[in-house]
């Protein structure tokens, strides 16, 4: 009756990865539902540490739900109430802070490139810095006409899926374990053993990525804002934190959010472009940090893929559902790669099988055994 | 801190595993701990519920019912029966070998599970129960070893 171990062949790969790009391409189709329930998600595994240590104290499981949250509430709520008419005040001014920032941009680039054909006849030649003046200065003239009110028009139609994160945390936290109980009593009992392995393994792998990819936000911000801040530049935390969160993007928000710190660079330092050069230097070298350090710790421990796989996949998600899909490639395949592997396994499993086979045929005999047909 | 005034009274859950070896020492509060972790799974007599060589992913409590042990190799012939209150699976968890033997239901029998996951987590993050089970399985353990001993001068002189 020994088991042999069971090993994912190339039916099982196949499968996974054609799962994977068809869930992104649903995902990315209901968006709107799919961003608020992974916010949700990340929010329940902060929560969920918090919940077990009242429930090791013997509260019961709807009580600790109910006072995590309402102190979560009380964290979160007290900041955004305290900093909410700050915020409304930053978003008046956002299109003159906005002008500013791009201005001080456009004004590094310039600099570097007359620099640049000082030096070199060539350059000089072609006019690239007239040519890239005109034509930046034309697209950014009227980019806050074009594109601001459509980036604001896009955060007021996001906001009230965004109210949802916190209803959905709430249930989680409070119906989680009901609803893996209720999936575990549809289960034969030929199963049982290995569905609890596999609702663990799936558990497990969703936890260790996003509450690692928090982790990795922390290390990211913590080692920006302070290379900013000895760089010398005001709003160090903030800016580290924000390009941090860009960064969830794989390749394009490191580059989005280093462009983001150079632009405030050249706007506060402007005529010494060796401040923007050091702010570069740093998110290279925090960007090494991330891939040779920070990751392996963090994220790297949930998802057990070869980098190869990593990169051609984040390459697929990005081709078949965009940034989102960029962003959601990884934790989507991670956890299909555990479904799909425990899929093989029982499927493979004749003794299984023949177990939940010899279950049916006892029920049946035990509910058959009056019914004589004389 | 008590709790007491967010405790639903006495659990039907702590009554269920109280009476059981296990968990014989806990008191109330301790039970609907573990009452909170664990599943509740019915079998029919004659039913398997796992197989010797299988990788042991849960603990049993046997609440109502009968289940016999039967070693891979040994024919139908039980090594022991298990009754109301007692328990098994526990080594799979302790060592994380796989399963020894067999367990087949010997009638209508009702059984508590306690996954791998959730026995880790108890026995890393609270005390008194991590104590109280600890001992239980030592004297469980040290019980079994010394049946061992007692049959094996039997077993040499036949």
């Amino acid at each position: 009756m020994s088991l042999l171990r069971y090993r994912a062949g190339p039916l099982v790969w196949t499968g996974n990865i054609l799962a994977t790009c068809l869930l992104l391409f649903f995902f990315q189709k209901i968006l709107w539902l799919v961003v608020p329930f992974i916010l949700a998600l990340v929010l329940h595994y902060l929560l969920a540490p918090l919940k077990l240590r009242l429930l090791l104290r013997g509260v019961s499981h709807d009580a600790a739900a109910a006072m995590v949250s309402v102190a979560a509430f009380l964290v979160f709520a007290l900041p955004v109430v305290y900093g909410f008419p700050r915020l409304l005040g930053d978003v008046a001014g956002l299109h003159e802070t906005l002008l500013r920032y791009i201005g001080g941009g456009i004004r590094l680039l310039t600099d570097v490139l007359s620099d640049l054909e000082a030096r070199s006849a060539f350059l000089a030649e072609s006019g690239a810095r007239a040519m890239l003046e005109t034509q930046l200065g034309g697209f950014f003239e009227h980019f806050t006409e074009k594109y601001l009110p459509g980036i604001v028009m896009g955060l007021m139609v996001w906001s009230p899926s965004l109210l949802l994160v916190p209803f959905i945390a709430f249930f989680m936290l409070r119906d989680g374990w009901r609803f893996r109980r209720l999936l575990l009593r549809a289960v034969p009992n030929a199963y049982f053993e290995r569905s609890l392995a596999l609702i663990d393994a799936v558990d497990r792998t969703a936890r260790q990525y996003f509450v690692g990819l928090l982790q990795l936000t922390l290390l990211d911000t913590l080692c920006l804002a302070a290379g900013l801040w000895v760089i010398g530049i005001d709003g160090a935390l903030m800016l580290g934190l924000l390009a941090a969160v860009l960064a969830w993007i794989p390749f394009v928000g490191s580059v989005i959010g280093c462009l983001l710190v150079v632009l405030v660079v050249a706007t506060d330092f402007p005529g010494q472009p060796g401040v923007a050069y050091a702010a570069i230097g740093l998110f290279v070298a925090v960007r090494l940090l991330d891939d040779f350090v920070f990751m392996p710790v963090t994220v790297g421990k949930s998802l057990n893929m070869h980098p190869l796989v990593t990169v051609l996949m984040i390459f697929i998600g990005g081709a078949v559902a965009g940034v989102p899909g960029l962003m959601l490639v990884l934790p989507v395949l991670g956890v299909v790669m555990v479904l799909g592997e425990s899929a093989g396994q029982l499927l493979t499993d004749p003794r299984l099988h023949a177990r939940h086979a010899h279950a049916k045929a006892l029920e049946l005999r035990r509910v058959t055994r009056d019914l004589r047909i004389d | 801190m008590k709790w007491h005034w967010l405790e639903r009274g006495k659990s039907r859950a702590g009554h269920r595993l109280s009476g059981t070896a296990l968990f014989s020492d806990l008191g109330v509060r301790e039970l609907r701990v573990v009452e909170a972790f664990a599943h509740e799974r019915q079998f029919l007599p004659d039913e398997v519920v796992f197989d010797a060589g299988e990788d042991g992913q849960a603990l049993y409590v046997v609440v109502s019912g009968r289940v016999a042990v039967i070693a891979e190799g040994a024919g139908d012939k039980p090594l022991a029966e298990l009754v109301a209150g007692e328990f098994f699976g526990e080594m799979g968890l302790l060592d994380g070998a796989p399963r020894s033997a067999q367990i087949r239901a010997l009638e209508p029998t009702t059984l508590v599970v306690l996954p791998r996951t959730e026995f880790d987590r108890l026995m890393v993050s609270h005390a008194r129960i991590a104590s109280c089970i600890s001992l239980q399985l030592a004297r469980h353990l040290g019980r079994r070893l010394r049946a061992m001993l007692e049959l094996a001068p039997a077993r040499e002189a036949s």
